[in-house]
């Protein structure tokens, strides 16, 4: 081809200059490796310009300037949108607008013929078949929507000009099995193009090399450092009336409130991070009430509330018309121009990474330092400031690692490219194998992936009506029912979420605004005329039809505040370790932090009534109640491994005679609780902590529990097992719904063999129990010295655990046994209806948590045909 | 522990099984509720993987039931089958095995909501196929849980279930029967089956299973 087009080789330099900016060395690093054709990882706090550094590079490698007329000027002639070179992922809808605007801007200012496409569950079908047609030039798109556009018969020759891959906020993918669909996805998009160039952007984390190692699957690629966190402030805010006005836990801390309102007032704008959805509605109602002048000019953003909801948030931030904004991690991510002065952590900062990305939030003008702001809810929440702080001071950073061949995940891709064309199994077995994932996938693990999908099973005959995925006369592999594809397309996706309803005003005409989603276990809790807290109002339920529940405003004070079962993020073992050894200091007298002054007195009764957990003694507490035996053990080592180390000593006890515990966890320790007698003094000997047999008596332990069958809910969605519905179908798919429990039932009993049976058990080993951490633990606690106290009432330590509402349970006794001792306590209960747990949350203040770990226990199908809202007996049906 | 529960209703008595169904002396007549055949065969013709032999299960329960209770006359009282796709080949034959060697055995079918769905069973089966309510004696025999103005009713649909609480924090979540005014739930008999849990109300009775036994509550 002539040169016929400006001869300026980087285009994106010169945008640069034009605005008078010079590039940093990291960004001049990126353009330099990009034009030489590598790929790699860019890690830099948020807002230091990791985005242009990519995207420049970009354009200069693969953008070109503006055709030359025969005069040697430049065409005015529009010409045709380059084809799609670049696509660019990102792992939450609510940033692609954003990013497609800041990617727009300098095209734009170059008058490059690229176009910039935006692709995500939000884009109207209007605009997707727009880019049916004609794709843009680049593509600014979400995990999900890149394996839907996988699943198009057409998907080899839309890809066909691709030249870049850009991974946004890839710390956030890796390790979770999005990032393992990313994986699949990239390993199919290098097959097509070997030349592709893929870069990662990522926060920094404590295992760079492995983020890199998964992002391009062993090939070579640069290391790119971008500029590091700028001067970064961590402080408290310390309650000014010390610490006695405190309870000591399992409240959401509301006395903070007037203090931190006093902080929003005296900033330009502020983010109040909380750690929970609930926990996010309650602080927003209490700041309302405590300035009631402030409505309007505060908001709330979390990942329930409609899109619409969310957008107007975020665009009031952007403009500086809201004074402070109360939010979870859904402003976590991205959206990086936002003029935030000031940013308030409520509740404990559990890990060091995650304080540091919200500190990132603040001081984004130059020379301004990042500042972030603790606020303790509760005392011990102090010593954890304490802590964060030393722990930020040491950069002590968490890693991450990506999830190791899920085979849910490939079962869902298999069905992706079956529709995508079809496969041959060679072929497809081979590219796979390309994903750092799978690279040591077996060829038995292949082989039943295929079976799966071909015949629901291992064997021929185990699933005779069953037919998904099949080869065709050429030994294609493909889907040939239509109604199989369509529904395989909509359940794409690896994010599982409890089911959810919609929340909508109520009108006599029809809908009117909308609110949000909400789990559908909360609201079969509530009748009509119940209240309850969401959006930021005081909400009566109306009633509940058609997968929507209708509401009206109320004015009452009193409202039952949502729960959602989302998974609870465990204190790191970095920021654990900070606390330990805040502990170890105060053991020792020694106070030198305001933080550790003010909860002085708590340590003082902790230590006086029991002891204090330090770097050489474990604590234990022993505790007889009117609910049964206590058993309190603090081995710090956060909520994953401390489920399965107290499913591991329960289990092992269980082993020793028949007995029923229930389990309570924190970040701190977990409690064994038994309806029968425990001499704890003789049950905690050495054999109990040991080592050997550890993986066999987990994997035991864990078939005793639930554990499994909670992990294999997402399991059986990814996998298309349980299939969630067609929006305003629910009628004609009815017939096809069953708990996951019930498949896992079904799955045990007749197919034990089945590989997501194993696959949930490996799941919860990793993720849930976090075995690793586990084992570290169990050595750890050998090592330390067993402090064990008999308590007479409650500790600073073991109250929060004794008012955890949501357990797990472990029995070695009969069912039959089990069943007459409980029979046996309703009967001294005095009747049944007398004797149930307190009901989830009716005060607004009083109530100790919205959200928990384990996920609400399966009430039943929702009441969601029913006209009044309310089950009545005619139509609550299961099927 | 129990195995049955005999109960006097309207004047006749009927047992409550610990394995979720009801046997009524008088009559000789064993009483099913919610079985559910062909729900893993219509799930699998869906594109869901189910395994196969929950009706094998089904099948084996109910004949350990006919062994240890005399029975003249088996009531299924409705969503005999699961759906349209429930007419699956090898559901079906084994059905038909089963009818075959208990040729002299009644069977009644009261259509519940399912059933009109999935179309009564075919002749082979030898089933007689009646609408709800079925009179017999003080007894209305329904599918779905309404009362009725003269007849005590007995009755499945709901699929009941209760969640046992006791000390230390200990919960259990079990099938049950649950006695109303005058209406009698059997819990789901079907192997593929979930519950929809109830409440315990005053003036309601309830009794759960599990593990071969039944238990009274309250």
């Amino acid at each position: 081809m002539p040169d016929d087009t400006i001869s300026s080789p980087r285009l994106g330099a010169a945008w640069f200059a034009q605005r008078g900016w010079s590039p940093f060395p990291f960004q001049e690093d990126v353009w330099n490796a990009v034009e030489r054709g590598e790929s790699g990882l860019l890690h830099a706090t948020t807002g230091s310009g990791k985005t242009y550094a990519v995207w420049l590079a970009a354009l200069n490698s693969f953008a070109k300037g503006k055709r030359l007329t025969a005069k040697g000027e430049p065409s005015k002639r529009k010409q045709a949108a380059e084809p799609l070179s670049v696509l660019w992922l990102t792992p939450m809808r609510a940033l692609a607008a954003d990013t497609k605007r800041a990617l727009e801007a300098p095209v734009d200012d170059l008058e490059l013929n690229w176009t910039i496409g935006l692709r995500t569950g939000d884009t109207s079908s209007a605009e997707r078949a727009r880019q049916s047609r004609r794709q843009p030039t680049a593509l600014v798109t979400t995990p999900e929507s890149l394996s839907l556009m996988l699943s198009r018969e057409d998907s080899q020759e839309i890809f066909s000009s691709l030249r870049m891959i850009v991974v946004d906020e890839w710390h956030e993918l890796l390790g979770n099995k999005r990032g393992t669909q990313v994986q699949l996805a990239l390993a199919r998009l290098r097959q097509w193009n070997p030349a592709l160039v893929i870069w990662g952007l990522s926060a920094t984390l404590g295992n760079l090399s492995h983020a890199q190692e998964v992002l391009l699957a062993g090939h070579p690629g640069r290391l790119v450092q971008g500029k590091l966190a700028k001067d970064l402030l961590v402080d408290t805010l310390l309650p000014k009336r010390g610490v006695e006005r405190f309870s000591w836990a399992g409240h959401l801390g509301v006395r903070m409130v007037p203090h931190v309102a006093n902080e929003i007032e005296h900033s330009a704008t502020t983010l109040i991070f909380t750690n929970t959805r609930a926990q996010a509605e309650i602080w927003y109602q209490a700041l309302l009430e405590a300035r009631p002048e402030w409505a309007g000019l505060i908001a709330l953003h979390h990942g329930s509330l409609d899109r619409e909801v969310r957008d107007w948030v975020e665009m009031g931030l952007k403009e500086g018309k809201l004074r402070a904004v109360v939010c979870t991690s859904s402003l976590d991510l991205g959206v990086d121009f936002l003029p935030v002065e000031r940013v308030l952590q409520v509740g404990s900062p559990k890990g060091v990474a995650r304080l540091l990305q919200r500190a990132g939030r603040s001081g984004h003008a130059p020379g301004r330092p990042s500042r972030v702001t603790l606020v303790p809810t509760h005392s011990l929440e102090l010593v954890e400031a304490a802590a964060a702080q030393k722990a930020v001071a040491a950069r002590r950073i968490e890693s991450r690692s990506a999830p190791p061949k899920p085979l849910d995940v490939l079962v869902q891709h298999l069905v992706t490219i079956a529709l995508g064309g079809g496969f041959t199994p060679q072929t497809l077995l081979e590219e796979v194998r390309t994903a750092w994932a799978y690279r040591e996938l077996t060829d038995e693990e292949w082989a039943w992936s295929l079976a799966f999908v071909r015949h629901g099973g291992h064997s021929l005959t185990a699933y005779p009506d069953y037919r998904r995925v099949e080869p065709d006369e050429q030994g294609i592999w493909r889907v040939p029912d239509r109604q199989l594809a369509r529904r395989h397309r909509m359940g794409i996706g690896t994010i599982v979420s409890e089911s959810a309803l919609h929340v909508q005003f109520w009108t006599k005409g029809g809908g009117g605004g909308r609110l949000g989603s909400i789990e559908e276990g909360f609201i079969a809790r509530l009748k009509p005329g119940d209240h309850f807290l969401f959006a930021g109002r005081v909400l009566e339920l109306v009633r509940v039809e058609n997968m929507t529940v209708y509401v009206r405003r109320a004015s009452s004070k009193k409202a039952a505040i949502p729960r959602w079962s989302g998974m609870r993020m465990p204190l790191s073992d970095e920021m654990a370790e900070a606390v330990i050894d805040e502990l170890t200091e105060a053991d020792q007298e020694r106070f030198t932090t305001p933080e550790m002054q003010l909860v002085k007195p708590l340590l003082d009764i902790q230590k006086h009534w029991s002891a204090l957990p330090t770097r050489n003694h474990l604590l234990g507490e022993t505790m007889k109640s009117r609910e049964g035996w206590h058993l309190f053990l603090y081995p710090f080592a956060g909520r994953h491994a401390h489920l399965g180390l107290a499913s591991l000593l329960a289990w092992r006890i269980g082993q020793r005679r028949p007995i029923s515990f229930s389990i309570a966890i924190n970040d701190y320790g977990f409690e064994l609780l038994s309806p029968s007698k425990v001499n704890w003094e003789e049950e905690l000997d050495g054999q109990l902590f040991s080592t050997q047999t550890l993986l066999a008596d987990v994997i035991a332990s864990l078939n005793a529990s639930e554990l499994a069958q909670r992990r294999f809910r997402e399991i059986a969605r990814i996998s298309g097992l349980i299939f969630t519905g067609y929006p305003g179908a629910q009628k004609s798919t009815r017939q096809l719904q069953a708990s996951s429990s019930l498949f896992f039932q079904v799955f045990q009993q007749y197919d034990p063999q089945n590989l997501l049976l194993t696959q949930a058990e490996q799941e919860v080993l990793r993720q849930e129990l976090d075995v690793r951490r586990l084992e570290k633990a169990l050595e750890r606690m050998q090592a330390l010295e067993l402090n064990l106290h008999a308590i007479e009432r409650p500790t600073p330590f073991s109250f929060p655990l004794l008012v955890e509402r949501y357990r797990e349970s472990m029995s070695s006794e009969k069912l039959a046994d089990r069943i007459a001792r409980m029979v046996q306590d309703l009967e001294n209960a005095a009747g049944p209806s007398d004797y149930d747990l307190p009901t989830e949350g009716n005060d607004l203040m009083a109530l100790g948590a919205g959200e928990s770990d384990l996920p609400a226990r399966r009430k039943g199908r929702a009441p969601r045909q029913v006209k009044t809202g309310l089950p009545s007996t005619k139509r609550q049906k299961r099927g | 522990m129990h195995t049955h529960i005999p109960l006097s209703l309207a004047g006749t008595e009927v047992w409550l099984l610990a394995d979720k169904a009801i046997y009524w002396p008088d009559q000789k007549a064993l009483l099913i509720a919610d079985i559910h055949f062909g729900k893993a065969a219509a799930f699998r013709a869906l594109g869901l993987p189910v395994p196969h032999g929950t009706t094998a299960t089904n099948l084996a329960r109910l004949d350990a039931l006919l062994k240890t209770y005399p029975t003249e006359h088996l009531y299924f009282l409705g969503d005999f089958l699961h759906a349209p796709e429930s007419h699956a080949s090898t559901t079906l034959n084994a059905l038909e095995q089963w009818r075959q060697a208990r040729a002299s055995l009644l069977i009644t079918l009261i259509r519940g909501n399912h059933d009109l769905r999935a179309g009564d069973p075919p002749a082979a089966l030898n089933i007689n196929v009646v609408p709800e309510p079925l009179l017999i004696g003080p007894l209305a025999l329904q599918h779905e849980p309404e009362s009725h103005p003269s007849h005590f009713v007995l009755a499945g649909h709901i699929h009941p279930a209760f969640s046992l609480i006791g000390r230390g924090r200990q919960r259990l979540r079990l099938p049950c029967f649950c006695l109303d005014n005058d209406v009698l739930l059997l819990p789901a008999f079907g192997d593929f089956t979930g519950g929809w849990e109830i409440k315990a109300l005053p003036g309601r009775k309830i009794f759960v299973v599990g593990d071969g036994g039944i238990w009274p509550l309250g």
